[in-house]
């Protein structure tokens, strides 16, 4: 671990002040999500930080209307994947969409979301 | 390494029971060894599946615990927890214990007890074999992981919630002939599609059960085998893993493990997805068998829920999938379901499945899949 490396941590503290933050291998340049400590795509431990841009499109969709016991209360509520422009994908809560109104292929952007009190991915429209 | 073949079987009934897991796991086992005519003491080692013990049972270390109830707590014991392939990784590992001469005898099995606690508890405990920090904190669930499949699926393929709906009622249609399956009863295209949303476009039908039961079989060597009344060959057993997050998987209308796990199976056993006649695999949501069928190279990508339309995947079809009523017929008690796959096949390949038999099936297939996709295990068996 180096001072650049984005741990789960600190991904999730940068998400909260609204920065999604990606990681790039020095070596060969491949984008991923963090946390991780060797390149898949060419085995090395060097990775940058770089921040994404939040906005991508909708790559599939669900709506969860039977959730588990820390959910019940919150159903129905709309998990979709997205692919960010960058290449990488997140999956995230899509907040102010009408559940009738998702598809695949929507645009959408990242927003900070607390769900049960705990930071994570939310996506809104554009 | 030695050839390898399973030589004893048992199966609980699938459903709701009121024993702990150790105790399913036990009957089964018992009745495995008295299937393979098979002394306890003959058995070197146990390798055992079971996944949410913690949760529901408020019990570790169950592998032990299984050992002891069964009555043979002297025997090297490991759980295996590959989610709902649990004890399908146990079986493949086994098999190399046996196949490396290391032991002769091995028992392979697994267990889980879920229908004592609330559905919405045995969703959240399921969901844990999901990403904690990335997707429970969502509120994903495994009907929301196969949804994302499934939307995926029918908008690069046109696959409609109808297939799917197909492949549920063939499933039901089958486990109305198998005695141990949790559900007995035909259901039809109309009771899938109007039964309620759990996580669009997945309904309540789409979706295997909660399910407690067990399921175990005893392995042997060739030498061993050969004296045995019926063995049933092990050709090939493989696993593969995958990215953990959905977001890391490129393509989510496809299962890249199952593709890999199955090709890396047909080239230890020299044979392809053309070779096999029965096949049992992991069909957790009605999507996950359309899928599964195209990974193993049984139907083209994107013609999966086609083959479920037309009948080709049913008894009596161009390659019979899930005989025994499938996960979402006969239940599915996640640690125990790798096992009862095993069990099934190799009952199909002895010729003694009565009224779910396949005509003349001398080569079988088990698939059985972990959590969100990122495990799966695939088998291949043989008459000789």
């Amino acid at each position: 671990m180096t001072d650049s490396t984005v741990t789960l941590g600190r991904f999730f503290e940068q998400a909260r002040e609204g920065t999604l933050t990606g990681i790039r291998c020095g070596a060969c340049g491949a984008l991923a999500v963090p946390p991780k400590e060797l390149c898949p795509a060419c085995g090395a431990r060097r990775w940058e930080p770089m921040p994404l841009s939040g906005e991508g499109t909708i790559a599939s969709y669900t709506i969860i209307r039977v959730a588990p016991r820390g959910h019940a209360d919150e159903a129905p509520y709309a998990i979709a994947a997205v692919r960010l422009r960058e290449g990488v994908s997140l999956l995230g809560r899509v907040v102010d969409v009408p559940l009738d109104a998702l598809a695949i292929g929507l645009p959408v952007r990242f927003r900070p979301i607390l769900v049960k009190e705990r930071p994570a991915i939310g996506f809104g429209p554009v | 390494m030695r050839r390898v073949a399973v030589i004893g079987v048992g199966v609980t009934k699938f459903g709701r029971h009121e024993r702990t897991s150790a105790e399913l796991f036990a009957e089964a086992a018992a009745d495995a060894l008295a299937d393979a005519e098979m002394p306890a003491g003959r058995v070197q080692a146990l390798y055992y599946g079971n996944v949410v013990g913690g949760e529901t049972e408020k019990q570790l270390h169950t592998g032990p615990q299984a050992a002891s109830v069964l009555g043979i707590p002297t025997v090297p014991t490991t759980r295996f927890e590959t989610a709902c392939a649990s004890s399908h990784a146990a079986f493949r590992h086994a098999v190399m214990e046996v196949a490396s001469g290391a032991s002769d005898v091995v028992l392979v099995g697994g267990a889980e007890r879920v229908l004592n606690v609330p559905t919405a508890d045995s969703t959240e405990y399921f969901a844990y074999a999901s990403d904690a920090s990335w997707e429970q904190t969502l509120g994903l669930t495994f009907p929301g992981v196969f949804a994302l499949v499934a939307r995926a699926h029918m908008h690069k393929y046109g696959t409609t919630e109808a297939q799917m709906a197909a492949v549920a009622v063939k499933n039901h249609k089958h486990g109305v002939l198998n005695p141990k399956a949790q559900f007995r009863k035909e259901i039809t295209l109309e009771t899938v599609l109007s039964s309620p949303k759990v996580a669009d476009p997945l309904k309540l039908y789409d979706c295997c059960p909660f399910t407690d039961g067990g399921a175990a079989l005893v392995l042997a060597s060739e030498e061993v085998a050969r004296t045995a009344r019926r063995p049933i060959w092990v050709l090939a057993s493989a696993a593969a893993s995958d990215w953990m997050l959905l977001g890391d998987k490129r393509d989510l209308s496809r299962v890249p493990a199952t593709e890999r796990a199955a090709a890396a199976a047909y080239r230890q056993a020299g044979i392809g997805p053309q070779d096999v006649d029965v096949v049992e695999l992991h069909d957790c949501f009605t999507i996950a068998e359309i899928v599964a069928t195209e990974g193993l190279g049984l139907f083209e990508p994107g013609t999966g829920g086609i083959a479920a339309e037309k009948g080709w995947t049913s008894l009596g079809g161009k390659i019979p999938v899930n005989p025994s009523g499938g996960l979402k017929a006969k239940g599915h008690p996640i640690g125990a379901t790798g096992a009862a796959q095993i069990c099934e096949v190799v009952t199909q390949l002895r010729g003694e499945a009565g009224p779910r038999q396949v005509e003349g099936a001398r080569r079988g297939l088990t698939h059985t899949l972990g959590g969100n996709t990122a495990t799966v295990l695939v088998s291949l068996f043989g008459r000789d």
